[in-house]
């Protein structure tokens, strides 16, 4: 093992979640830029159960996933449960395109964003799984403008009837309603909520339904797309966590998308469907008018990126340690005050 | 298991050949007897179905386990790792993976000891000697050496879909069910897709209850030579069962067995 260890050579610290931290690197083999994905230990109990199961979720699904636009699992290294994942290297992901207030996102670059991420998600379900985390933190891109869907931490296999699901999935900004009532038997329609979510926020540039609790969320939904009943949601009432919300009308899309043509509204409006019976597929939306009306989507090379990609990509950290120093300097102030 | 089985690293990477077999095993075979080698290889799997039972775990996690050991020993001696040490480790990982929830290290080791202290003491005269420490070094040696390829295909759900063809026949699905079980003794689930290892144990389970299906095997778009091949493994098991008394030989078997060089310390 030792000499995978050498193998990689740290260029970069990319960042720390909850279960990882990530690094930039080099595999001294190939000359090829990758990420490794260092699964943290954890606690002395979280030690004794082995391999992460977090990681090994996304070792076995993306062992079996080949597809331009699923992030490649390249390597797995390490030694006993200190795990390390090799993964192409992404240069950024939507979230960071999205909240980058120099990049102005056309129409048909949003076209080719939502294109690659319907692809990509089209394969995974194809092949019956579910991602359960869809946000624009892990829709990743590279400099070639190619899309990837990453981060299979939650990812699952569906299909089962006798098989329960937790319902405690997805970041709830892009959970879909019938997660939020409880839904243990869920399919599909939640990775497409979440699309439309996604979807929202390119055009929005802010995020779609920022709910703070999990009641909030369901508001905001409701206020926006108006509170169903027995007649547009058939089952809504049977689902273990549902409370009866006070009827809202809901907002006409066209009033909140104000420069979306029809086509693209119509495409919104069947991502974001209450009914998740209702919703529609991958495939089904790819066939839609908006994805074969112009402007055709824009070609991969021609996607803006945000400036650190290409010209400083080794600028982030510093700026961050600066944030973090000038929310330091804040704090400081305050206490002067007492 | 859902997904698509002709992408999967099961069938493009873990479908071995006959000859693969015999060369990865030169070694093993040089010391044992092929008949010794696949003795072993019974009690082995015994000892992965009783872990399994005792832990309440379901058959798919079980065969998943059974797979996992056997294609570590298709591509490693025996003297690599101590077989009493993988199988557990085998049950372990399988178990996680097919998201049966975790078992805890404690749990497994306690069980380990129960079993081969009640139902293996005519194999083994001492008590289970590995830790936690022992499984978790052996888990990633184990992950190491399937590639990272996990995800195993059973021939359980197709057996489910080609008795749906045939017609709700519940004596023939258990039997068939259980043949299916027992070919987890044989080299098929290394060599066959687990397709054609439900047609080739639903075919004996034909032959066993006297059912006439012939019209419906002959319409079945399979390779009926290699479902042939397989249905001779599964009956030179049962001919091979029919002579042999595993209490009696298994401690000479195990004795003879290739070891690692040190025993187990720390």
């Amino acid at each position: 093992m030792a000499e995978k260890l050498r193998r990689y050579e740290k260029i970069d610290f990319l960042g720390e979640g909850q279960f990882a931290t990530v690094y930039k690197a080099k595999d001294t083999e190939t000359d090829k830029i990758v990420a490794v994905k260092k699964i943290k230990v954890g606690s002395r109990a979280e030690a004794r159960d082995g391999i992460n199961r977090t990681a090994l979720r996304e070792i076995k699904l993306l062992q079996e996933l080949k597809h331009e636009n699923i992030i490649g699992l390249l390597d797995v290294f390490g030694h006993k449960s200190n795990v390390s994942l090799v993964f192409d290297f992404m240069d950024t992901d939507l979230e960071v395109i999205i909240k980058d207030n120099n990049i102005v996102l056309t129409p048909a670059n949003i076209k080719a964003y939502m294109v690659q991420t319907l692809q990509g998600l089209d394969y995974l379900h194809f092949n019956w799984i579910l991602h359960r985390d869809l946000k624009p933190n892990n829709l990743l891109v590279n400099e070639e403008g190619v899309l990837k869907i990453g981060d299979f931490g939650l990812a699952k296999f569906f299909g089962s009837p006798n098989r329960i699901n937790t319902h405690h999935v997805v970041t709830r900004w892009y959970r879909a309603p019938e997660l939020l009532y409880g839904a243990r038997l869920y399919g599909t329609g939640i990775d497409m909520w979440a699309v439309g979510c996604i979807l929202a926020e390119l055009l929005l540039r802010v995020p779609f339904l920022p709910g703070e609790s999990d009641l909030d969320q369901l508001t905001r939904i409701f206020q926006t797309l108006g509170t169903p009943t027995e007649e547009t949601w058939p089952g809504m009432t049977d689902l273990t966590d549902f409370i009866q919300f006070k009827p809202f009308p809901g907002t006409p899309l066209k009033h909140i998308f104000t420069a979306a043509g029809d086509d693209l509204l119509d495409l919104i409006a069947s991502l974001l469907n209450i009914n998740p019976l209702q919703r529609c597929t991958c495939d089904q939306a790819l066939q839609m008018p908006y994805f074969s009306n112009k402007p055709a989507p824009t070609p991969g090379p021609r996607l803006p990126l945000p400036t650190t990609v290409k010209r400083q990509p080794e600028e982030k950290p510093s700026l961050k340690r600066k944030l973090l120093e000038s929310m330091d300097g804040a704090s400081l102030a305050k206490r002067l005050q007492f | 298991m859902a997904g698509n089985f002709w992408q999967s690293s099961h069938h493009q990477q873990w479908l071995l050949d006959k000859q693969d077999l015999v060369r990865e095993r030169q070694h093993d075979l040089s010391i044992l007897t092929e008949e010794e080698y696949q003795k072993l290889f019974i009690f082995f799997s015994n000892l992965i179905q009783v872990l399994g039972e005792q832990l309440k775990l379901r058959q798919q996690v079980i065969a998943t386990a059974t797979v996992y050991f056997k294609r570590f020993y298709a591509r490693n001696s025996l003297k690599c790792i101590d077989p009493l040490l993988l199988a557990p480790t085998s049950v372990f990982l399988a178990s996680k993976v097919e998201e049966f929830g975790v078992i805890s290290n404690t749990r497994l080791i306690s069980t380990c000891q129960t079993v081969v202290k009640n139902k293996f003491n005519y194999a083994y005269s001492q008590e289970f000697p590995y830790r936690t420490n022992h499984i978790l070094e052996c888990e990633f040696y184990l992950l190491e050496h399937l590639d990272c390829c996990l995800i195993v295909y059973q021939p359980y759900r197709p057996l489910l879909t080609l008795i749906q063809d045939v017609g709700p026949d519940d004596q023939l699905l258990t039997l068939a069910w259980r043949i299916i079980n027992d070919s987890l003794r044989t080299d098929v689930c290394l060599l066959y897709p687990p397709y054609q290892i439900a047609i080739g144990c639903l075919q004996i389970a034909c032959v066993i209850l006297q059912k006439d299906l012939k019209s419906w095997f002959a319409e079945l778009n399979a390779d009926m030579e290699k479902i042939q091949e397989i249905a001779r493994y599964i009956i030179n098991l049962y001919e091979l069962w029919k002579a042999y008394d595993e209490k009696k030989e298994i401690q000479s078997l195990l004795a003879k067995m290739p070891k690692p060089k040190a025993a187990p310390q720390r």
